[in-house]
């Protein structure tokens, strides 16, 4: 039985020498809406936009038309996605974004079926591969969008050269009485220990954050935590660098790597290879093994629980079953960056599987800093001794900061 | 020039069927003035990992792609949700050739979470003043879907509720 059905029509034709006219069409089974463009065949240049919607979801929808003549001014050409999603997507509606997106493809396709056709009038004989292959056959990157479910800010891009950013006179918010918090649901109580933030990202490391290593650790020696771990994507910090930061900020650094597999990211430890793209999880875990390190699942059920697929009535016992537990030592159960309901299923799998369970703020700015913690019985002076209480599975996540 | 026939066209559909009560079939294909691609996976639930990846690509001048099996096999076991779009991207590989076997994928994998949101949204009753408070509430469920559209937008008002929750 069909439970969805999407499709999408483009259509291009020249309004006159100068100009693309493109219709298009997006008519799902939840949506249905179209755009009426003007495009300059030169640059591609968008002169202007027209939306409609046929159906639509909430009353409040008809408000993403005010937005789409955003996109008037903009080159629609290679490299337009990204843009089209923090403006349209954002701002207006994601469906409309994904639309558009297309519309950006077939300018781009038709701008090269006119500029061979063009060719062809001093080479009547020109095929279109002989065409492409003179003239290069770059087409841009695609994002789908559209997806109903955001995508997480996390992420590794493209990012500038790392340096040591020491907080640069900036305010760094923090409460005015920093106060541990006992209201701790799914953790342990706070108490004595040595209080770690297992999960933090910095900019420039991380390019999905927008704080320096420098104002993280100012945040989080406010806040009364014992010592923070850099978890940046993909990214091996330089002991060096810091060894720098601790000097000059008098706090307890570790470094670690939140690592993007096939199966979700994984927090590292005690592991300095750098993982450059995706990595599939098994491999990866041999090779964290043969450090001796420590893998730990971040946010393991994150968007399991999000709206639409929160309905499929996934179990703790049937969550188990996840052939990649396997692989990884432990589970961060409390991450701030997912719902309750997610960390709570994440707590139960990891005790139905007998797996430590650790807790990170996930934290992309100074706000969120210290909001969950893993706490460990005795002071930790190295990344060796970090590595050793994990692995001996002395440690506890809490909610440490709200 | 102005004959008003068509210069381009392009038409891509995908559609989501189950094929039982564990497994969903996506499906997406796509014909344009240079392009003829299908591709096909399977979901399994309830995680909603990808079982299997098949298809085939046939393009006016970019290198068709006959062995797609292995690269295919990669995005086995991997889950539809968020994030899906960075693992897909990385396991494929920017080659030129895969690029839009890769939009295809993820095409495939929205139709499926959309086919999940469509049994939410049956359940958004007639009533507008109703219908008002069922999107209100979707809001203050799923923080993922504040200030991410007009319809949500900070200040608008289905976000009232979640906005006085959370000041
Ligand atoms: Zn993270």
């Amino acid at each position: 039985m069909l439970e969805f059905m999407r499709s999408k029509r483009v259509s291009v034709a020249r309004k006159d020498p100068e100009t693309f006219s493109i219709q298009a069409e997006l008519d799902d089974s939840i949506y249905s809406l179209g755009l009426s463009l003007r495009v300059r065949i030169r640059d591609l240049k968008c002169l202007s936009i027209k939306g409609e919607w046929r159906r639509w979801t909430t009353p409040e929808c008809p408000r993403a038309l005010g937005f789409l003549d955003q996109a008037e001014g903009f080159i629609l050409g290679p490299g337009i996605e990204d843009r089209i999603h923090k403006t349209l997507g954002r701002n207006a509606c994601r469906h409309f974004a994904n639309l558009l997106i297309e519309c950006a493809q077939v300018a781009q396709a038709t701008q090269k079926m006119v500029q061979w056709e063009q060719a062809k009038e001093s080479a009547p004989d020109l095929t279109l591969k002989a065409f492409m292959a003179g003239n290069g056959s770059k087409r841009p990157g695609l994002t789908a969008g559209g997806d109903g479910v955001p995508d997480s800010r996390e992420g590794s891009g493209e990012r500038p050269g790392i340096q040591v950013v020491e907080n640069q006179g900036q305010p760094v918010p923090v409460p005015e009485k920093p106060e541990r918090n006992n209201d701790n649901k799914l953790g342990l109580t706070p108490g004595n220990g040595f209080m770690v933030d297992l999960h933090i990202h910095t900019f420039p490391a991380s390019a999905c954050a927008s704080d320096s290593a420098g104002a993280m650790v100012a945040a989080a020696r406010e806040r009364g935590l014992d010592a923070l771990c850099l978890t940046d994507h993909n990214h091996v910090w330089p002991q060096r660098a810091v060894d720098s930061l601790m000097d000059h900020l008098n706090f307890r650094i570790f470094r670690g790597n939140e690592i993007m597999t096939d199966q979700g990211d994984m927090l590292v430890f005690g592991f300095d290879q750098a993982i450059e793209t995706v990595i599939k999880l098994k491999e990866l875990a041999d090779l964290v093994e043969r450090a001796k390190g420590f893998m730990i699942a971040a946010h393991p059920f994150r968007g399991f629980l999000t709206f639409g697929t929160g309905q499929l009535g996934l179990t703790p016992q049937k969550a188990m079953e996840r052939e990649m537990f396997n692989h990884v030592h432990a589970m961060e159960t409390l991450n701030g960056k997912v719902t309750q309901k997610e960390n709570l299923l994440a707590a139960q799998v990891a005790e139905g599987l007998g797996l430590p369970c650790t807790g990170g703020s996930d934290a992309h700015d100074v706000s969120s800093v210290g909001r969950y913690a893993t706490r460990f019985n005795d002071a930790l002076a190295s990344e060796q001794a970090l590595v050793e209480a994990l692995r001996s599975g002395a440690c506890a996540p809490v909610s440490f900061f709200t | 020039m102005s004959n008003n026939i068509l210069d381009f066209s392009m038409n891509r559909c995908t559609s989501v069927r189950a094929i039982d009560t564990t497994r969903l079939k996506s499906e997406c294909t796509l014909r344009d003035s240079f392009t003829d691609a299908r591709v096909e996976i399977i979901v399994a639930m309830p995680d909603l990992t990808i079982s299997s990846v098949t298809g085939h690509f046939h393009h006016a001048w970019l290198r068709e792609s006959d062995t797609l099996g292995p690269v295919f096999d990669k995005l086995v076991d991997v889950r539809v949700g968020p994030g899906m779009l960075k693992i897909i991207k990385g396991l494929v590989g920017e080659a030129e050739h895969l690029k839009e076997l890769t939009y295809m994928v993820e095409e495939c994998c929205h139709g499926v979470i959309l086919s999940l949101t469509k049994k939410v949204l049956l359940k958004a009753p007639d009533d507008e003043a109703a219908k008002a408070d069922f999107y209100s509430n979707m809001v203050m469920e799923s923080i993922r879907l504040y200030d991410r559209c007009a319809a949500f937008a900070k200040g608008t008002p289905l976000v009232e509720g979640y906005e006085r929750r959370n000041p």
